[in-house]
């Protein structure tokens, strides 16, 4: 493999092209060797890598290839398409077709509920509808105060945001997962 | 504001944060396609369709730093697929590309703009995994760890690749002194 990978770039005086490319700067400085100053092939190449270096960032620049103007705006616009889909709940009720919410807006509530133990500050909080209606699972990331910490916050957390899901939102937390990831000095 | 956190904020469903993202990134992921394919709408086409994916995949991006990282190998990805499902190749508009247009020195734009559409034509004749190769590492400057990755190879059929299309393309740039 490797073998094969030199002589692809083998030029006909003996001398491979990575040579001749990791040579520039010393040529370009004067210090060739007796080979490089009389060598066509070489001094071919040479100048074709010059002007390749040269020419090689321009590809990366903006104004050679400028992005289309609507681009971003297309992209962000199937960006929160996909964020209506596929993150809203279906909340119980009387309307015909049912009451839908964002699941980020949900996960707004319950974040506060968690927020106002003391010693706790809520993270992710992810939430996922069941096959029930009115039923979500909840998974929510913790950070507490190490200080202040007690096993008791995590079930004051729990019974809170329960609390809030039901009576804020119109959910039950099916499941509802805490996990203590980190600790904060306050 | 940091890649990281930025990523962590999205991966919470803030689309903002996620539009700084991609106003960040969408110019080289952009020239990366478009130098890959050759192709205005197709190259738009991928970069649309891989920062969707990301959007999608943030909750499984587990390193938050490797955002910028992850983009350039799906970008990679794509082109190369999309490249083998439709060959043999339609040759495409890389004509479209507009000219530099530096003030001051409208001679030496134009002679660097006929140079890049020249190196345009060479890259068309490299193979789409040297090409790959070239770009990542000669334009936007990643890793041979990283181009092994993205292109799924090994390090040193990285380095060959480089060679074998630098070796190619410096014959075709010969001409132009």
């Amino acid at each position: 493999m490797e073998m094969s990978d030199a002589q692809g770039c083998m030029l006909p005086c003996g001398r491979d092209v990575e040579t001749v490319w990791a040579r520039l700067d010393a040529t370009d400085t004067g210090s060739a060797d007796a080979h490089e100053d009389t060598c066509t092939y070489c001094s071919t190449t040479r100048k074709g890598l010059v002007v390749l270096r040269h020419v090689a960032g321009g590809l990366a620049s903006e104004e050679a290839a400028p992005v289309s103007l609507g681009l971003v705006a297309r992209i962000m616009s199937a960006v929160r398409a996909e964020t209506r889909r596929h993150h809203m709940l279906t909340l119980p009720g009387p309307e015909p077709g049912g009451l839908r919410i964002s699941e980020q807006a949900v996960a707004a509530v319950l974040r506060s509920a968690a927020d106002s133990v003391d010693g706790v500050r809520a993270r992710r909080c992810r939430i996922a509808a069941t096959e029930t209606v009115g039923e979500v699972e909840v998974e929510m990331s913790l950070a507490v105060a190490y200080r202040r910490f007690s096993a008791d916050a995590v079930h004051e957390v729990r019974e809170r945001v329960a609390a809030a899901a039901a009576a804020r939102v119109g959910v039950t937390p099916a499941r509802l997962d805490l996990t203590v990831e980190d600790l904060y000095d306050a | 504001m940091d890649d990281a956190t930025l990523v962590v904020r999205a991966r919470g469903g803030d689309s903002r944060a996620f539009e700084v993202l991609v106003r960040r990134y969408q110019g080289p992921m952009y020239r990366l396609a478009l130098h890959m394919l050759a192709g205005r709408g197709d190259a738009e086409d991928v970069v649309q369709e891989v920062f969707l994916t990301a959007w999608r995949r943030l909750p499984q991006l587990r390193d938050d730093t490797a955002f910028l990282g992850w983009l350039y190998r799906a970008t990679t990805n794509r082109c190369l697929n999309l490249i083998r499902a439709r060959r043999p190749v339609a040759e495409a508009d890389l004509d479209s590309r507009e000219s530099a247009d530096a003030a001051g020195a409208p001679e030496r734009a134009a002679q660097v703009s006929e140079q890049l559409t020249a190196l345009g034509e060479a890259l068309k004749r490299l193979t789409p995994e040297q090409r790959a190769c070239w770009l990542l590492r000669e334009v936007h400057g990643r890793s041979y760890m990283e181009i092994a990755g993205a292109t799924g190879t090994t390090q040193t059929a990285v380095r060959g690749r480089i060679a074998r299309a630098r070796a190619q393309l410096a014959e075709a740039m010969a001409p132009w002194r």
